[in-house]
């Protein structure tokens, strides 16, 4: 049974670029965002960035599945929105590699969760 | 808060309509301000008996329904019921520009600091709204120039440039 | 070329000033998101999948040397060193800073550029021919007629909160190169048989998720009474058009619903009931417009250059003239085209490095000026033949040389899915694959006219509804898929395109494009386009190309 996954995110008010909420505060990186798998916890801290109209617009959570025990959202949307353009890989958080974005450009179309989330980003 | 656009000059105001619900009683002498379906119903006695009255009119209603009875009116207000709605803009031209209305038209609903220019041009000279009269003057005004003729009977840029046409010829005569 | 007067640069200053406040306004708490968004969204700036976009007007596409080098600056400083034109005369913007927006737009003002009213329920930049002023066939210059319109439409205080949006097109040629016809208005100037100049105002075209050609309301609208009956028009408009249902609320629906006869019958009741003098443009400023755009200094030339022809025996020349020049109004001069769809790159992508080479190349040959079009190309209106040559090594030397106006590989693609928000599924790498499916050019040649348009949702940004192959992306179940229709037209001939088929796998669709070009190369008459040959046969043998398994209907 796949438990339901969650990451909170919104785009950074003066800059626009894409951001996670993440232990240390909000991200420009997906690696570093905070995996909820307790939706009151979840939906709280969504209401939360919801507040902070100074300095965030249009927050909302986005599903994750574990796939391969790494946290891969289930829509190419959200994909390609933590990534970056896919026609320019050099451009946007995946410019910086590593072994999550990988995970992300190798999804296909809705991931699914294959098993238990490895990490210990969990809340 | 209501400003009032008076000689050139922006200030705010007291309302003395009173707002009368169609279910509600009227009483007292003053002056009342009406749903269409309420004046339908009650304004020709109001107006017999002396009363000022003024119309609001929704954005769907058709401002033509109120033109026999305009010239006895002393207000119409227009609704803004998101600011997003232009409606009230169409409305308001057509009461000064077809109709000749020189009563007071009102701007009520969601009234914004963004909106004044566009309603002052279309012949709003009331404003029912949470911006002060300096704010709202300011915005207004933020425009030195308009491209278009319109309710307010600015010069249009093109009439303030034949006018320099006209003085150079002038000059130059 | 026109340039502001004093009028216009304070009107642009004073909107600058304006939108700086708002900007402050939201940065300090003034104003919510949801107060924000649509007064951002007026002067062009979307918050987009990965960053804010800002959409900056070309007037009737019209571009100095100096503006291109504006806009290369721009792409420089303040975005990562690109802009994307689109496919409504603008230039966007991919990676800007709110904080900085303000900044940019005051930079864009010193040379006469702004993103007043590229979004919105206003309306918009005004379409035009990107020959204007080239074309030997039009009977008047159309930028005369759009910045007619510019003004009168830019902060018009009746018609700033439309139900929708609102676009116009305006061209002088039978060659339609604005798709008048897929516009809320488009206007077709012709001359009666008098001799006066008029408009052919067609009402309710549109694409989205319910594509219309328009309906002609006026055959012809004599051109002095444009602004009066515009009014009209937007007033029944603004007054009638749906606000209940956001996929309802364009003028199409309005002007469907009450039938075209009855929806020109409310305009000409608003239009008789009207101060028209008042609305009407005197005159002496259609005049002043008019000397406004200046003449272009054209030299007296043979028709026939022999440097031009000479340069033919490099086959590449040769294509190029074949392909991306066409001729002028001017003997000895010809209208050259750039395509800035290179084969494997993205439509309508421009770095600030060629936008800098193009400003040079137009200044050295081509008068200083350059065009946009609504196919995301570029062109240098007014070459001498002379010196094409010269232009064209310049360009290949900067990758702008691609030989493939309006065949196969000058696709149409909206941004899709890669940068844009509302998106379903991408459009760039679908266009990438069919480009490079279609890399060689002799066989793009042996297939000739074939226009390809993209789109990555239902909004029909990249125009699918009229290609002559019009691809729709769609989320199926969580994966890309697309659409294939055919037989549109954004020109003359305008039609909208019909469903071929279920709905392909991202890998398939280059291939499937493959199978209906072959398929129609097979059965082609001479001289007949893609396009032709489709309208002759019907879908039949398309179909059976690309669904060969399918059962007959």
């Amino acid at each position: 049974m796949s438990e339901a996954l969650k990451v909170l995110t919104a785009n950074d008010l003066a800059g626009g670029q894409v951001v996670f909420l993440s232990e240390a505060g909000w991200s420009d990186r997906y690696a570093d965002a905070v995996i909820f798998d307790d939706a009151a916890a979840a939906d709280a801290a969504l209401e939360a960035a919801r507040a902070a109209t100074l300095t965030l617009a249009d927050p909302y959570l986005i599903d994750v599945a574990a796939v391969d025990g790494l946290p891969v959202p289930t829509s190419y949307r959200e994909r390609i929105r933590a990534l970056g353009p896919t026609i320019h890989p050099d451009m946007g958080p995946q410019a910086d590699g590593g072994v999550l974005v990988h995970a992300l450009q190798q999804a296909r179309g809705a991931a699914r969760s294959s098993g238990r989330l490895g990490l210990i980003r969990r809340k | 808060m209501l400003i009032r656009l008076e000689n050139d000059h922006f200030h705010t105001v007291e309302d003395r309509f009173t707002a009368v619900d169609d279910d509600a009683a009227l009483t007292g002498d003053g002056a009342v301000l009406l749903s269409l379906t309420r004046f339908e119903a009650d304004g020709a006695a109001l107006l017999a008996a002396g009363r000022d009255v003024g119309v609001r009119i929704g954005p769907a209603d058709r401002i033509e329904a109120l033109a026999p009875v305009l010239p006895s009116l002393a207000l119409v207000a227009l609704e803004f019921p998101k600011y997003r709605d232009g409606r009230a803009y169409s409305s308001a031209v057509l009461l000064r520009e077809r109709y000749g209305f020189d009563g007071e038209v009102r701007a009520v609903g969601d009234v914004q600091i963004d909106q004044a220019w566009n309603m002052v041009r279309c012949g709003f000279d009331a404003f029912e709204t949470t911006v002060g009269p300096n704010a709202w003057a300011a915005a207004a005004r933020r425009y030195r120039h308009v491209y278009q003729a319109s309710a307010d009977n600015r010069a249009p840029a093109f009439v303030e440039r034949a006018r320099v046409v006209r003085d150079a010829v002038a000059t130059v005569g | 070329m026109f340039h502001y007067d004093a009028i216009d640069t304070a009107m642009v200053a004073d909107r600058n000033a304006e939108f700086r406040d708002q900007v402050q306004r939201r940065l300090s708490g003034d104003l919510t998101e949801d107060q924000f968004k649509p007064l951002r969204l007026m002067n062009g700036l979307y918050l987009q999948l990965h960053s804010y976009m800002l959409r900056v007007a070309i007037p009737y596409g019209a571009l100095t040397s100096a503006k291109m080098r504006a806009l290369a600056h721009v792409a420089r400083r303040w975005d990562k060193g690109y802009g994307h034109f689109t496919t409504r005369q603008n230039v966007q913007f991919h990676w800007i800073r709110l904080s900085d927006t303000p900044d940019v737009l005051d930079y864009l003002a010193t040379a006469e550029l702004h993103a007043i009213q590229t979004s919105g329920n206003c309306i918009r930049n005004t379409t035009s021919d990107p020959f204007a002023g080239a074309a030997a066939e039009e009977v008047d210059d159309p930028r005369v007629w759009s910045e007619v319109i510019r003004q009168w439409s830019t902060f018009h205080p009746e018609f700033t909160y439309l139900p929708r949006k609102f676009k116009i097109a305006v061209t002088a040629s039978p060659q339609d190169r604005t798709a008048a016809r897929a516009h809320d208005i488009g206007l077709v100037l012709r001359r009666n048989r008098d001799g006066r100049l008029g408009f052919e105002v067609i009402v309710g075209g549109g694409m989205g998720r319910t594509p219309y050609i328009g309906s002609t309301i006026r055959e012809h609208l004599p051109a002095e009474h444009l602004l009066s009956y515009l009014t009209a028009i937007l007033r029944v408009y603004n007054r009638f058009g749906r606000r209940d249902n956001l996929y309802k609320a364009r003028i199409k629906i309005l002007v469907a619903s009450l039938g075209a006869a009855e929806f020109a019958s409310q305009v000409d009741a608003e239009w008789d009931a009207m101060d028209r003098p008042r609305l009407d443009l005197p005159d002496i400023e259609l005049a002043r417009i008019r000397a406004s755009f200046g003449l272009v200094p054209f030299r007296t030339m043979p028709p026939r250059s022999e440097r031009f022809e000479a340069a033919r025996s490099d086959p590449a020349f040769a294509r190029f003239a074949r392909n991306n020049v066409v001729p002028h109004k001017i003997p000895g001069y010809g209208i050259v085209q750039v395509s800035l769809k290179g084969i494997g790159e993205v439509p309508g992508d421009c770095s600030a490095d060629q936008m800098e080479v193009l400003a040079d190349l137009a200044e050295r040959h081509g008068h200083g000026e350059i065009r946009v079009t609504h196919e995301q190309n570029l062109v240098l209106p007014h070459v001498p033949l002379d010196e094409v040559p010269a232009l064209h090594a310049g360009l290949a030397a900067a990758g702008l040389a691609t030989p493939n106006i309006n065949l196969v590989s000058d696709m149409i693609a909206c941004p899709g899915l890669d940068y844009c928000a509302l998106a379903n599924a991408r459009a760039i790498p679908v266009a990438q694959a069919i480009s490079r499916t279609f890399a060689d050019p002799a066989r793009a040649e042996r297939i000739g006219e074939l226009k390809i348009k993209i789109s990555g949702c239902i909004n029909a940004c990249g125009h699918h509804h009229v290609g002559h192959i019009g691809i729709l992306g769609v989320d199926k179940k969580g994966e890309e898929f697309y659409q294939l229709t055919l037989g549109g037209s954004g020109a003359e001939d305008a039609a909208i395109g019909h469903v071929l088929g279920p709905a392909l796998g991202a890998d398939k669709v280059a291939d499937a494009i493959d199978k209906l070009v072959e398929a129609y190369l097979a059965i082609r008459q001479p001289d007949e386009r893609f396009l032709d040959t489709y309208r002759r046969t019907g879908v039949g043998p398309f179909k059976a190309a690309v669904y060969p398994d399918a059962h007959q209907a």
